[in-house]
């Protein structure tokens, strides 16, 4: 048994031909993979590196390296809701917020326990004329309101396509955080 | 899609704006588009495209403002190998959408001027890396080069001529450093995305080891005007030693958040009051950001300060992605610098120490001053890390920005650090309370 299909496979086997140099497949590959089983596990990944003749060490640190690849399950629909600087001005912090409540997760990466929704703050989309704003579903969602996040998740809530889904992706026991213990300070405060 | 914002039927990249369909081939040529290529590979040669847009005095749009033109002529002639013409349409500059904007209106100006651009530095094929996140504009110039390539514009013989040109996309996973040149190629090359020390430079060992040209998606999709109207017409506008137009983004507090093509040379008063509404109802404009997050801000007094290139490299921040963030007297500027500290330090690609470990070290900073756990030492800190963040300390310049955020917030509105630090108070947010 195999992470990926080896269909899949196939159609990653001849990705490099279409490169100048063949390493240019990993992500076009790794993406593949990911739409395929809806994260990077260490299978597909090591899957994808024997596929291409590359380390599996190798795969990983590209996968690692860019935010847009999951190594963790996500929620069928995930929420990259933008807080930089021009979409906190105008009110991301509430939507985050409200979307945490909206779908029921207490962190970002958490999936709702119907497996269909999770959210991520993410570094600026490049449409800050319409800010607030988020991606869901491959597609940006302009001048978010909290009655504009209702509608997206009701909408998904509701939809035949949801229904198609297999299994709901299982809920990870909450991680526990990695907290930075305080620093002891040893300089005299207002010195 | 959404209603556009911003200019439509403008001087220059906006032109066609606003004419409906402009995203398809038909609708576009039947404007005049493509008769620049055409024109280029039927009748001219590589020399005389590269002297048309010398003499425009177009300058790199993405943010380095270098001239487009020389940096084409670095490419060397001789080379016996492939030659590429990279696009840099990884646009992530917080405050910046102005690429976008233009690839979702106007996708084949960009495949044009990405051909003629190849064309110039003898090559045949330009790659075009992407923002995996811009799901619709890679949509939209997917399409619109498959457009081209069935019409005959792209392929073995554009306009029936000899010279194969082609445009390949690739689409990027999510790193802001990929707009960085040189981090961008490793990423093309299919690795993390690390800056490289230069030299080489990538005109001399690019992509895939090949002399290459970046350049960013705004400067190509000007080519085409250029080369239809003339270097000396694109040369008319804007100052005597910045031409022609531009896109700037304006975000944050203001009305009328838009793309707005300018003139260079305007001030940054007409944009953020004029084109982009002003503030928005009874409040006061406090701080602008004038070309992206990491362009040293400026105060609201300085809104009289000229778009133009080098008058702004004399105050020492920059024109940058010409993404102008607006923020108003609601709004905290600590808060808002820890925001985008938040941003390098998550963005930073870890090659370099000064980099790494400062922009952390900014963080945790932060992070102490908003928890009220703030003083001298604090603002001592961000001081030293500024410093040790700036002056060519890094391979890139992810670093630099990320001290010029501290620096400039702290010289400007030293008296906000000082509440948080030695008061352990905000004014700005005790006025919203009591309002």
């Amino acid at each position: 048994m195999t992470a990926l299909s080896t269909h899949l496979i196939e159609e990653i086997k001849a990705l490099p031909a279409k490169y100048p140099q063949p390493r240019s497949a990993v992500m076009p590959a790794l993406d593949l993979a990911q739409e395929e089983i809806g994260h990077l596990t260490p299978e597909a990944m090591s899957e994808v590196a024997v596929a291409l003749q590359l380390d599996p060490g190798y795969v990983e640190g590209v996968a690692t390296f860019y935010t847009l690849f999951h190594l963790e399950p996500v929620g069928k629909h995930r929420f990259y809701v933008c807080t930089n600087l021009s979409c906190t001005l105008r009110g991301a912090e509430r939507i985050v917020e409200h979307l945490k409540t909206a779908i029921g997760v207490k962190e970002a990466g958490e999936i709702s326990k119907d497996g269909l929704f999770s959210y991520e703050e993410v570094e600026c989309l490049g449409a800050c004329e319409y800010a607030p704003m988020c991606r869901l579903d491959h597609r940006y969602q302009f001048d978010l309101t909290v009655e504009k996040v209702d509608a997206l998740i009701a909408e998904r809530r509701v939809s035949p396509a949801s229904a198609l889904v297999p299994t709901p992706l299982p809920s990870p026991s909450p991680k526990p955080k990695p907290t930075r213990a305080p620093r002891k300070r040893t300089l005299k405060k207002g010195g | 899609m959404a209603e556009q914002r911003g200019t439509v039927g403008g001087p220059v990249l906006t032109e066609w704006f606003g004419t409906p369909d402009l995203h398809s081939l038909d609708v576009y040529e039947s404007l005049g588009g493509y008769s620049a290529l055409r024109k280029v590979v039927t009748e001219m040669t590589a020399v005389q495209v590269i002297d048309e847009v010398k003499a425009s005095g177009l300058r790199g749009r993405g943010g380095a403002d270098f001239p487009t033109a020389t940096k084409w002529s670095f490419v060397p002639k001789d080379h016996p190998g492939p030659k590429y013409i990279v696009v840099n349409a990884d646009e992530s500059e917080p405050g910046s959408a102005k690429d976008r904007y233009l690839l979702e209106n106007s996708p084949h100006s960009l495949i044009e001027g990405a051909a003629i651009a190849t064309f110039a530095i003898g090559g045949h094929t330009a790659w075009v890396y992407i923002r995996g996140e811009y799901d619709v504009p890679y949509e939209m110039l997917r399409d619109a080069i498959a457009e081209a390539h069935a019409k005959g514009h792209l392929g073995d013989h554009p306009f029936g001529s000899d010279y194969a040109l082609d445009v390949r996309l690739y689409r990027g996973h999510g790193a802001y450093i990929c707009g960085e040149e040189t981090a961008l190629l490793e990423s093309l090359e299919g690795k993390r995305a690390q800056p490289r020390s230069r030299p080489p430079f990538p005109a001399i060992k690019g992509a895939w080891g090949m002399p290459t040209a970046v350049n960013n998606v705004e400067t190509l999709s000007t080519v085409p005007w250029i080369l239809r109207h003339g270097g000396p017409a694109y040369a008319k506008r804007g100052t005597e030693k910045a031409k022609g137009t531009r896109i700037v983004t304006v975000s944050g507090d203001v009305q009328k958040p838009g793309n707005y093509e300018i003139e260079i040379g305007v001030t940054y008063r007409h944009i953020i009051e004029e084109l982009a509404g002003g503030a928005l109802p009874g409040r006061k404009i406090k701080v602008f950001w004038p070309g992206g997050s990491s362009a040293k801000v400026l105060p609201e007094s300085m809104l009289d300060t000229s778009t133009d290139l080098d008058g702004l490299k004399a105050l020492g921040t920059m024109g940058g992605s010409g993404g102008i963030i607006v923020m108003d007297d609601s709004h905290c500027v600590v808060k808002a610098a820890a925001r985008l500290l938040r941003f390098y330090a998550h963005e930073s690609c870890g090659k370099c120490t000064p980099c790494r470990v400062g922009s952390n070290w900014a963080v945790r900073t932060y992070e102490r001053i908003l928890a009220n756990e703030g003083s001298e030492i604090e603002l001592a800190l961000l001081d030293r890390v500024q410093q040790g963040l700036q002056g060519g300390r890094c391979l890139c310049g992810l670093g630099d920005a990320a001290g010029w955020v501290i620096q400039s917030t702290m010289a400007h509105f030293r008296n906000e650090y000082e509440e948080h630090c030695l008061h352990q108070t905000c004014s700005v947010e005790k006025a919203l309370v009591h309002a």
